[in-house]
């Protein structure tokens, strides 16, 4: 087994998809304690609510109510994105990769929502 | 050979980055006011920028990142988001400079009011990067930028005193205005040692897909693109200082700076003047929209790259979007594009150790670089970079009150 420090190793690196696309960081890691078991990692979350609780947990609070209050329904659900650690496919120096496609997860739905309503509408970008 | 085409992104980030606004404004106050007296400041900013381009390239080479990157993977988001913020804002007045400096050239051609000429230069810069690929980027700024040359062949033609060029190799004190002699001094070391572009060039690295065997090319890349950089700004320096300072000419608005070159090249020097400005601004926006893109994609691990299709990218096309049309509204506002410069290159100078010290921490991990780690020399520069920068954050603000009106 090979050894891995979570913080130095996993913590903010790079995720990438199935085909390598680029879809965030890796924001914060959940670990499940477990009675009578030595603890193990759940899952990895990416997200801005995340980022904001790195900072400080009231930062949390107030950006979830705000999102509550103002976010767009399509966009909601995009701050904060668990991933189960099954769905790890590699930890490498360069990044962490997920068995997933990017596209298909909220880890892009800011992407998604901008290209659609925002990209396609330039002149000169065909659809 | 191939490896030595990577010298655009050397003549690209000396062009875009080195000479800029930035160094046209410094050269010229610095000519026009002190004569050759403060050439020891810009060959000191060049010494010092080779090595730290020099580090990010062979940092990006061998680990395949780029800076903000593999900043904030080593030192953890919260203690990165100060340098981002920090690097963001500063980022966004360069842009606004650059732009201000394009829309001033196309006035002097022109006659319309540069504020006039915001929007559409805004809509230029964007399609530019909207449209086209790095390489693109990259070769046509290198071409254009030859056009600066003809602040070499100018300084050539006035056969300028060799006695007097040489002695403003080294420091001295001024004999008068010591405040505007210092301002200037610690804008020209801000407008040479601007974060950007070595925040910019290790993304370029990983775009332009280098690996360990590009260390020596790199090298070579760092030396010959700052040094083509810092020979236009320098022989600007020499050109005010033979044409402005004899008349008693202050640069106190571009207006002034712009009759350098009317001397050497008596029909075109006007024309010549106002496009070398604009395509020295050009390829530092187009420069300075795109690090500020890739910082924040690389924060953020959104997905980024000059060479995809916006649709793949969208985040980071839309980053330097907004990036782009606000800090053209700043010049639509009609805000005086020289101050703005000025002050732009003061400010470059006081966060410089923010945005330089995880830089060269990074340079030393081992684990990361392995034998291309920082060497004694690339360390000594560095400790030496650090302290300089500390006083020149210390400094620079009260200079800017004192000095730099």
């Amino acid at each position: 087994m090979k050894e891995m420090d979570l913080v130095r190793d996993v913590l903010d690196k790079q995720v990438v998809d199935r085909d390598e696309t680029k879809m965030g960081r890796v924001d914060g890691l959940l670990l499940e304690v477990r009675a009578g078991q030595p603890p193990r990692i759940d899952s990895i979350e990416m997200g801005f609510v995340v980022l904001a609780r790195r900072l400080h947990p009231r930062l949390e609070e107030w950006l979830e109510r705000l999102r509550r209050r103002f976010g767009v329904s399509s966009i909601r659900k995009t701050a904060r994105y668990r991933v189960p650690w099954s769905a790890v496919k590699d930890v490498n120096p360069y990044c962490v990769q997920l068995d997933v496609a990017a596209l298909d997860t909220p880890a892009f739905d800011w992407e998604r929502w901008l290209r659609d309503h925002v990209v396609a509408h330039v002149p000169g970008v065909d659809s | 050979m191939k490896k030595w085409m990577q010298l655009a992104l050397g003549i690209l980030t000396g062009v875009g980055g080195f000479f800029d606004i930035g160094n046209l404004a410094t050269s010229a106050q610095a000519g026009a006011s002190f004569r050759f007296q403060l050439l020891w400041s810009l060959l000191l900013g060049t010494l010092l920028v080779i090595f730290l381009v020099e580090m990010s390239g062979r940092f990006a080479a061998v680990t395949r990142k780029a800076l903000p990157d593999a900043i904030r993977e080593h030192f953890g988001f919260s203690a990165w988001l100060a340098p981002f913020v920090v690097l963001t804002l500063v980022h966004f007045l360069v842009l606004a400079s650059e732009i201000g400096g394009i829309c001033f050239a196309l006035h002097l051609v022109t006659g319309l009011p540069a504020a006039a000429w915001a929007l559409p230069v805004a809509v230029l810069t964007w399609l530019f990067l909207w449209r086209s690929t790095f390489g693109t980027i990259e070769n046509s700024t290198s071409l254009l930028g030859l056009l600066t040359l003809a602040f070499v062949v100018a300084a050539v033609r006035h056969h300028p005193p060799t006695g007097e060029l040489l002695a403003g190799v080294l420091p001295s004190l001024p004999h008068h205005d010591p405040a505007k002699y210092w301002f200037i001094a610690v804008s020209i070391l801000g407008s040479v040692l601007a974060p950007y572009l070595f925040y910019f060039y290790s993304s370029g690295a990983v775009e332009d897909e280098w690996d360990s065997s590009y260390v020596g090319v790199n090298r070579g890349i760092a030396f010959l693109g700052m040094g083509f950089g810092s020979l236009v700004a320098l022989t600007a320096i020499v050109v005010a200082a033979l044409v402005l300072a004899p008349r008693g000419i202050q640069v106190d608005d571009y207006h002034q700076a712009a009759l350098m070159l009317t001397d050497a090249f008596p029909f075109w020097g006007f024309v010549l003047f106002a496009a070398a400005m604009a395509i020295a601004c050009l390829g530092a926006a187009l420069e300075v929209s795109l690090s500020m893109a890739y910082t924040t994609a690389q924060t953020f691990g959104w997905n980024w790259g000059e060479d995809l299709d916006p649709r793949e990218d969208a985040r980071f096309c839309l980053v330097y979007t907004g990036a782009i049309l606000l800090s053209s509204l700043l010049i639509l506002f009609g805000i005086d594009p020289l101050k703005l410069t000025l002050v732009t290159m003061a400010i470059n100078a006081a966060v410089l150790p923010f945005v330089a010290i995880p830089f060269l921490l990074l340079m030393n991990d081992r684990k990361l670089l392995k034998e291309h780690a920082n060497g004694w020399i690339s360390n000594s520069i560095a400790a030496f970079l650090l302290v300089l920068s500390i006083v020149l954050a210390v400094v620079s603000i009260p200079l800017v009150i004192v000095g730099g009106s």
